[in-house]
């Protein structure tokens, strides 16, 4: 085995603050290495080290056994080091084409030679079974074309090492499994890949070795076949965590919400409703299971309030619903987890304060005559209160959400949604992005309010998190309900089925 | 009406145009990597007080362009550090250039040529066809013959632009950084260098559009010469969907507008010629009515690029 990358005692000094002490990294041609750990771990910071847009404190890296710096992304593509960032770094407003080619420094002349160009592309994207549509513009493809797309960009650099940064993160099942036909070919064609993770699942299925990352320090490298996914997710939070179990409930109960032959825009395969029928009672929780963009974002929207059904009935705790409004479901005791915590969720340019009493500013609690002036005092004291209750890690209540991790502005919304003990909790993907602590905090909250007698409709496109916590499981499939199953021993095979529409 | 009205018509278009374009080309460039610059009021009045101040000393219109070209840049680089390297409010700098600059433009006549009502007349640029020493006859000679350097330099430059943004790699880079500036660094582009070429471009174009007015167009330089059309540039822009071709049509039709304005004004039916000169303004507010704001342009435009945000 040949060494491509060897990262030495890189520390890197925020203020005082130690994202990365000491850290030892190494990789060889032609592996998969898994770096785990959760948020704030220092996977990030390493490397945004390794990619020229940090330089570390101390420590030294090596590149085929010579030492190098990396001062800008420039300088690491031109070393063979390629980036996909979590958050895609692709001009929307471009053809993939555009993207692939922009930055361009290997050729020479001011024009575009399109057609050698294309011809580059094409010969790569066929030896790495990287299709793309190369005059689509950004915006017309699915997030997994998106993903290749930047896969494509960094071998067109000439990238020899691939940081993949949560590739799975955004990903389908489906697309997750291309995403793993295309990393095997990549490291059977001896490149190497960096690969960012907390899916033990994934890990363990597409790894070479694992470096467990904690609290900035390395904890250990492990062969794959060496460790189990308890054994990793010890290391990784640093203390036993026993396998989460949770209590299903199994009687029937009054139903909180009952939809009945619900339509919307039924012609839509991936946007709309089709002929649903389900409920959700007092004290259980149900679950959608699906892949993603079958219905299951209407049927939130549905049953939040925000849209209205074309056809069929809504009761809400036992009395129909006539107009559809956010403002009637909040005050008919409805709360949502909405599926996008930045742009649903929260108001990422007000504090965290000001978001957990967003939907309360008219309550005596917090206002004088109903919302024309704000007890200010009252409501940072309630919001330091729900700080401390729900875990909130953050400076300061009065620090902007958006400067919040993923996990901590989630535990934000618990607060808002969850405080006042609703009848009806819609949760869509709530761990989406989360490292395993916030999950388990997340979850164990859902479980609570449940046992309080709170309905939870769970949305999710994580078959596991369903199947941990669903008293019932609906599937969706193109809009419309393929079957009903027991979340108590619930049939694997046929739910996978119904999930394809079988 | 007879033909020469309409003929006549159409040449002032293309000469009402050739500042707007100017000037709209500026946004353009600014726009495409990420700044709003409301500023071009401002940068096009410097531009037309020092062109004519130039231009009256050196007794060469091109000269005058040249000078005026050089204070929108200047001028322009007090909104580029605001809002480059500062990361301050665009709008608000572009504003505050819109209020700096024509009063600093007054200032400066002021003091140089007092405050007497009389006023100092320059000579203007000759047109090709004078140079060449030829008296245009038909229509097309006039179009084509009897126009200023400048009128040529205004469509070379649309031409130039529009083989820049769509041929070039340089241009798609630029591009890159008015559209996700971060994903501009990540591929080596430098993005806060390109911001403050734009801000050049920017401040040269308004400059030379500023200047046109006063060495071009009319032969003095009184106070709001510029009239609007710093606006006007900024709805060509969308108008024109961020596009050169694009914006060269919407300079069309609005040079089109004004010049129908003047003819209307000198013919007057009778009616107050403030209801004409409204004309311009009220196709500016028309057209981005109906044109809506489908499609947005650059998606950066407006927010700061700070290089350590995460």
């Amino acid at each position: 085995m040949e060494e491509i990358l060897r990262m030495e005692h890189i520390t890197k000094k925020f203020g005082e603050f130690y994202a990365n002490k000491d850290i030892n990294l190494d990789v060889q041609k032609g592996e998969v290495h898994t770096l785990l750990g959760e948020n704030g771990a220092g996977k990030s910071t390493l490397m945004n080290i390794l990619f020229g847009l940090y330089q570390p404190t101390d420590g030294q890296i090596y590149l085929h056994g010579k030492r190098v710096a990396i001062d800008s992304p420039a300088t690491a593509v031109k070393l063979g080091i390629g980036m996909v960032h979590q958050h895609f770094m692709l001009v929307e407003a471009m053809t993939v084409f555009e993207n692939i080619i922009l930055g361009d420094r290997n050729t020479r002349g001011i024009f575009i030679d399109k057609d050698a160009r294309r011809k580059e592309i094409l010969e790569l994207s066929a030896r790495y079974g990287l299709d793309v549509e190369l005059d689509k513009p950004i915006t017309d493809i699915a997030v997994g074309a998106q993903q290749r797309v930047e896969i494509l960009k960094a071998l067109y650099r000439g990238a020899e090492l691939l940081v993949l940064d949560e590739p799975t993160a955004a990903l389908t099942d489906m697309e997750v499994e291309g995403l793993f036909r295309i990393m095997k070919k990549l490291t059977g064609e001896g490149k190497s890949i960096i690969f960012i993770s907390h899916k033990m699942r994934e890990v363990l299925h597409i790894s070479d070795r694992i470096t467990i990352l904690r609290a900035g320090e390395t904890v250990k490298t492990l062969n794959r076949g060496e460790t189990t996914g308890e054994e990793l997710a010890n290391l990784m939070i640093g203390r036993e965590l026993a396998p989460s179990h949770y209590e299903k409930v199994s009687e029937s109960r009054e139903p909180v919400i009952a939809l009945s032959q619900v339509d919307y825009h039924k012609q839509s395969k991936h946007n709309g409703l089709n002929g649903v029928t389900l409920r959700v009672g007092r004290g259980e929780i149900l679950g959608i299971a699906g892949v993603d963009g079958n219905g299951q974002s209407q049927l939130a929207q549905l049953v939040t309030g925000v849209i209205a059904p074309e056809g069929g009935t809504v009761d809400l705790k036992g009395s129909k619903v006539a107009t559809f409004s956010p403002n009637g479901f909040i005050s008919e005791n409805v709360s949502h987890i909405p599926e996008d915590r930045n742009k649903m969720g929260l108001v990422g340019n007000m504090s965290v304060m000001e978001n957990i009493v967003l939907k309360e500013t008219d309550d005596p609690q917090f206002s004088d005559a109903k919302g024309w002036h704000l007890k200010k005092r009252a409501i940072r004291a309630y919001a330091e209160k729900m700080q401390q209750k729900y875990d909130i890690r953050c400076q300061s209540v009065l620090q902007e959400a958006r400067n919040l991790s993923g996990g901590n502005q989630q535990k934000v919304i618990l607060a808002r949604e969850l405080e006042n003990e609703p009848d009806l909790l819609v949760a869509v993907h709530p761990t989406r992005g989360l490292d395993i602590g916030a999950t388990r905090f997340v979850h164990d909250t859902m479980i609570a309010a449940r046992d309080k007698g709170c309905g939870v409709l769970l949305i999710s496109a994580d078959f596991d998190e369903i199947l941990e916590m669903s008293d019932r499981i609906v599937v969706m499939f193109e809009g419309a309900v393929m079957g009903e199953y027991s979340g108590i021993n619930p049939p694997i095979d046929q739910i996978s089925l119904a999930m394809a529409g079988k | 009406m007879d033909m020469s009205f309409v003929t006549n018509l159409l040449l002032a278009s293309v000469r009402m145009a050739t500042p707007l374009i100017f000037v709209s080309l500026a946004e353009l460039y600014s726009q495409r990597a990420g700044l709003t610059n409301i500023g071009l009021e401002g940068l096009a009045t410097i531009g037309s007080l020092v062109g004519f101040m130039v231009s009256l000393l050196t007794k060469s219109p091109l000269l005058g362009v040249l000078a005026g070209m050089m204070a929108g840049i200047l001028v322009n680089m007090i909104f580029a550090y605001a809002t480059i390297t500062l990361c301050a409010e665009q709008i608000v700098y572009g504003m505050a250039i819109n209020i700096f600059a024509p009063a600093l433009a007054a200032f400066i006549y002021r003091i140089y040529f007092g405050s007497g009502s009389e006023l100092v007349q320059v000579k203007l640029m000759s047109t090709l066809a004078n140079a060449m020493g030829i008296t245009p006859g038909n229509f097309f000679t006039k179009l084509l013959l009897d126009q200023t350097f400048m009128v040529y330099l205004a469509y070379a430059l649309v031409v130039f632009t529009a083989v820049y943004f769509n041929r070039t790699k340089s241009g798609l880079n630029y591009k890159a950084v008015g559209e996700y500036p971060k994903a501009a660094a990540t591929l080596g582009i430098d993005v806060i260098k390109t911001k403050y070429l734009a801000s050049v471009i920017c401040g040269a174009l308004a400059g030379i559009g500023g200047a046109y007015i006063t060495t071009c167009y009319t032969t003095t330089y009184v106070d709001g010469n510029i009239a609007g059309r710093g606006f006007i540039a900024l709805a060509a822009v969308i108008f024109g969907r961020w596009s050169a071709g694009g914006v060269l049509l919407a300079c069309l039709f609005f040079g089109f507008f004004d010049a129908l304005q003047i003819r209307l004004q000198v013919a007057s039916f009778g009616l107050p010629y403030q209801f004409f000169q409204m004309i311009p303004y009220v196709a500016t507010v028309v057209v981005l009515a109906l044109i809506g704001m489908k499609k947005a342009g650059p998606k950066s435009c407006g927010k700061p690029y700070r290089k350590e945000e995460r």
